[in-house]
Parts: structure tokens; sequence; C-alpha cells
């Protein structure tokens, strides 16, 4: 359980902004993984569209096939620039790869990048890509506090991830009537104070997903978190625990934590 | 304060909804400009959903609608602070044509980054002959392809026509593609390496140099000095000014970074860096042009007092071009135009 905590914290980069008025935000910076995988998708695009392009040329040029390769060679690689540059730049901050990967390129203030910033990080691959297989773009990555490569470093640019998030909606078993555990208002304060976001969103999670977990796993994942929560967090009265399945003690633990049915209620 | 964020959430979310169909909104319109009504709204919405952001944070527990929120306030802070670029200023043909005014007017500002790469490429070229001259065996060390090591071979190939095949301009024309793409990525480099603080930039141009003078002297010393002029320059002479001005946009570009903190306009400076490579660019499309087409074909074909002469005029051309084209007096301009963000 801690591992998993401590290895959330580390993996998380994040920009944080502060805007003009008092409000601070932080963005999920992505990570060399994900970019990798949209940059390969972007260059199959780039080769196809190349070939494509090609094929056309050579058809035209069928009389003079050294034209037909001097205008592809060109063309392919003014695309292979011209690709990233004009995707990024009027597609803010994405091209096909990056979209299908929830990745998006911003200024590093957060804002939109400009067209000289997307040509300046594109144009900078040549240092990047050195020397093979973007190894030094991918030590400048790994070095950098923001993830940056050195395109992105001279034109202030970074990558984002932006996963699509929904409204967080009310929550089927947040509304249950009666909570027993509210019947021991101590033991329930510990647990309101014990438990981190982190844990308490893995604890949401876990029940969110109720329906997708296959039974099996499903039961020995929520015997794990109600386990060490009874074990480290709050302990029950064991006549409690034993009329209540793991699942239940799980629901009524998100009742104290996110619900309506607050500790400090019980008091009044 | 301990917020109930059940009553919270079922009381904000009408308004976040709104929020974020507005910038769905205004995100899928290519030019991304507002009508004031909706302006204010966005004003509104957005300072609405930062409070809550504000109340959600201090709030500990809500780590979901936490990123929900930071993710909303951050795609509303980008759309009120950024200021598009107009449709004009993207899709007027006369801007993309200025690049040839803008190109030498960028190259006159900055020529003390010129004079650095000349001088950085008149050591190395100094370095190559003196080594060659003083000290002929090393030329295994300094050219490293075959073909530049034995001149009364390549010359006699070349005079002979040997390396051509019959249908030759179809062979040019590949040949010329691979000499342009090859250059640019070199030259890109060049000007790339800014970011290793000019060293790089530097020894680039320095090994460049160094292999020019090579060349130049072992040419010159078995008597094939005509040969090697006629042969090199109607290319090389956009070829090397293209190859120094990649220099002066790498050792700008290291300059922009050191200094990256006092630039107040770097947005401006990153366009010149670009003006600068898009304009080497162009001058290298020519010279490949020029080397596959014209530079190879040599004495029976083209006299090679012919080819000298057609090289000068290109070098006169150059020059004109670089110094005389644009608007002359740009610093005196540049400093009583303020500088405005969307210029």
């Amino acid at each position: 359980m801690t591992n998993i905590q401590s290895r959330l914290a580390s993996t998380a980069v994040e920009l944080t902004i502060a805007t003009p008025e008092g409000v601070l935000f932080r963005l999920p910076v992505a990570g060399p993984g994900s970019r990798l995988y949209a940059m390969l998708l972007d260059v199959v695009i780039v080769l196809g569209t190349a070939n494509g392009i090609g094929l056309l040329v050579y058809w035209i040029f069928a009389k003079a096939p050294g034209f037909g390769v001097l205008v592809i060679t060109l063309a392919e690689f003014a695309i292979g620039f011209a690709y990233g540059a004009l995707m990024e730049g009027f597609w803010n901050g994405q091209t096909i790869g990056k979209r299908l990967f929830h990745l998006r390129v911003i200024d590093q203030a957060g804002l939109p990048l400009r067209i000289e910033q997307a040509w300046v990080r594109n144009l900078m691959r040549v240092f990047d890509a050195l020397p093979l297989a973007y190894l030094v773009g991918g030590i400048s990555v790994l070095s950098s506090p923001l993830m940056q490569r050195f395109g992105d470093r001279v034109a202030g640019t970074l990558v984002v991830l932006q996963t699509p998030l929904a409204v967080p909606g009310e929550e089927s078993w947040m509304r249950q009537k009666y909570n027993s555990f509210m019947e021991y208002p101590t033991i329930a304060v510990h647990l309101r104070r014990g438990v981190t976001p982190e844990l308490a969103s893995l604890i949401q999670d876990a029940l969110r997903r109720r329906n997708e977990l296959a039974p099996y796993a499903r039961r020995e994942i929520y015997r794990e978190l109600a386990t060490y929560l009874q074990s480290e967090v709050s302990q029950f009265p064991d006549e409690l625990i034993e009329r209540l399945s793991d699942e239940q003690y799980l629901i009524n633990a998100s009742g104290i934590l996110f619900g309506d049915q607050r500790p400090s209620r019980v008091h009044r | 304060v301990i917020l109930n964020l059940e009553r919270f959430q079922a009381q904000a979310r009408p308004r976040w909804k709104n929020l974020e169909s507005l910038l769905e909104a205004l995100e899928s319109r290519p030019d991304r400009r507002l009508n004031s009504a909706e302006a204010q709204q966005l004003q509104d919405l957005y300072a609405q959903a930062s409070a809550d952001l504000n109340r959600v944070t201090h709030g500990a527990l809500a780590l979901e609608l936490r990123q929900y929120l930071e993710r909303l306030v951050a795609r509303a802070y980008a759309e009120l602070y950024y200021s598009p670029p107009t449709r004009s200023e993207i899709w007027q043909p006369r801007r993309w044509l200025r690049i040839f005014t803008a190109f030498p007017e960028t190259f006159r500002r900055h020529t003390g980054y010129f004079a650095l790469s000349v001088l950085i490429t008149v050591l190395g070229c100094a370095f190559g002959g003196l080594a060659m001259h003083y000290d002929p065996a090393s030329v295994d060390v300094l050219l490293p392809a075959d073909y530049l090591r034995n001149p009364g071979e390549r010359v006699h190939e070349e005079e002979q026509g040997k390396a051509r095949h019959l249908d030759s301009a179809q062979i040019e024309a590949a040949f010329s593609a691979q000499l342009i793409r090859h250059n640019i990525q070199v030259a890109l480099l060049a000007a790339a390496l800014g970011v290793t603080f000019g060293i790089g930039t530097a020894l680039l141009l320095f090994e460049n140099g160094v292999l020019l003078g090579a060349v130049a002297v072992h040419y010159t010393q078995q008597g094939f000095g005509l040969f090697m002029t006629a042969w090199l320059l109607p290319h090389g002479v956009f070829e090397i000014p293209s190859i120094l001005i990649a220099g002066q946009a790498g050792f700008y570009l290291a300059r922009l970074l050191l200094h990256r903190r006092e630039n107040r306009n770097l947005r401006e400076s990153m366009r010149e860096w670009l003006v600068l490579i898009a304009g080497l660019a162009m001058m290298l499309v020519w010279a490949g042009i020029m080397e596959a087409f014209f530079s190879q074909h040599h004495a029976p074909v083209l006299p090679y007092g012919f080819k000298v002469a057609v090289a000068g005029a290109e070098l006169v051309l150059l020059t004109v071009y670089l110094l005389l084209i644009g608007r002359r007096k740009i610093a005196a301009e540049a400093r009583s135009i303020v500088p405005s963000e969307n210029k």
C-alpha cells in the first residue's frame, strides 16, 4: 500500500502556474514514454504521407524519374519538419499522435504555444535526435524538472498530459441512509485524519470500478484495502467488523471520507 | 472551513458545465476570437471556477474534484490570457513574401555573430591549409573521403565524364535533392548547436574550415587550382556563406539563451532565428541546384573561365542582396517603434 503511494508521488511531475487572480493550478507533465509512442505514431503518419505523395509524383514524373526523386526527397524532408510545426502551431499544440495519447504542447506560462515556438521546438529536433534515437533529447528530458528536451527548453515549451476528466458525479454508494461507522465517532475521526488524499481516491476508484473488475480481483482488492484501513488507520470494534463485508466496510469508510455523513455531525 | 462536498458540487456543477461548453466552443474556432458577451461570460465563469478551486484546494480530500477544477481553470486561463494571431497575419501571402526582405535585414542586424563565424572558419582553413602544406602525409587524417585524396585521378575522371550516366539530367536532379537535404541538415545542426553555448557551433565551423583549407591546398599543390576553383565555387559561393549564416544563427541562439532572463522580447528574437534559418535554407536550395546541374560539368563542355565568372557574378548578387535589400536603417527604426504584441 505504501509502495503504491510513494510511487504515485514520485512519478507525478507537475507544472504549477500562479494566475494573476491568485489561484494556483497544476498541470501534469507528460513522461518520456507516452511522448515516445506519440512520436512513433507521428513518424508512421509522416512516412505514410510522404510515400503517398511519392507514388503520385512517380506517376506524374514517369518520364523523368530523376525529377520525381528530387520532389520526393525534398517533400519528405520538408514534411518531416513542417508536420510537427504546423500541426502544433495551428492545432493548439497537438499532432495526431499527441492527440491520441492525450498530450499537448503548451507554453511554460500555461498558455497555448505560438507558431514561432512550434517551429523552434521542431527544428531543434536535429540536435535532440543526436547521436541516434533521440539520445540527447532523452537525457535532457530525464534531467529536466519539467521533462523538456532541448527543443522545449529553447522554445520555452513543455508537453503536458491531458487525459479527459469528467465532472465528478454523484456516487451511488454515497447515498446510503445509515452508516454504522457513525456510531463510533472517535474512530471515524481517526479514519478521516489518517487517510491521505491518494489513498482516499484509491478507495473511491476501487468502489467506482466495481463492475469493471473481475470478481476475484475485486474481492482481493477490497480485502486488501479494508484490512489495511482496519489494521493501520481506524480500528473499528470486532463485533461491528464481523457483520460487514469488505465492500461494505469501504462504502462506509468513503461515506465518512467524502459524504455528507461527517463525524462532526454526530456530536451536534 | 469544512466543506460540504456533496452540496457544494450540486450547486456548482451547472456553472462548471457552462464553462466547459463555452471553452469547447472557443477551442474549436480556428481564430479563437470571442465577442464581448462571451468574453464577459468567460471572465465570470473563470473567476467562479478559480474561487471554487481555491475552496477545494484547502478542503483536503477531494483529489479528483481538484484535478477536474485545475484542468478547467487551466483551460479558461489559457483562453483568457492568450492573444491569438489575427487571421490576416496568417493567411496573407504578402506576409510570407516578406521573408525575402526580412532575411537580409536580420542578417545585417547581427553581423557581429557572422563575423565570429567567419573568423572561426578562417582559422580552420588556415589550420587545414598549413597542416597540408607542411605535412602532406596528414592528408589521410584531414581528408576522410577517398575521392578527395587523389586529385589527379579525380580530375581525370571528372573531365572524361566517366562518373556520368547517359541520362545525366535525371541523375543530377536526384543528386541535387540529396545535396540540398544534406546541406540543410548540417546547417540546421550548426544553428541548433547554439544550445551548447555556441561551442558545438564553433567546432562544426572549425572542422568545416579545416576540410575546406586542406582540400584547397591539396589540389593546388598538385596543380589543379583552376579546376578546383571552377568545380567548387559555382555552388560554394552560396554554400559556404549559408554555413557561415548557420553559424551566425547558432551564436545568436547561444547569446539568446545566456541572456534569456533579461530579454523582454523573446518571441521576436526567436522569430529572427527562424528567419535566418529560412533564408539559409533558400540559399542552399540554389546551391544544391548549381552543384548538381552546373558545377559537375567540366572543361570541354564548360570552360573553366566561364564557370569562375558565373561564380563571381553569383557572389556579387548575393552580396548586394544581403547588404542592400530591405530597410536600410534598421537600428534607428527599431528603436523608435514600440514592439507590440500583435505585430
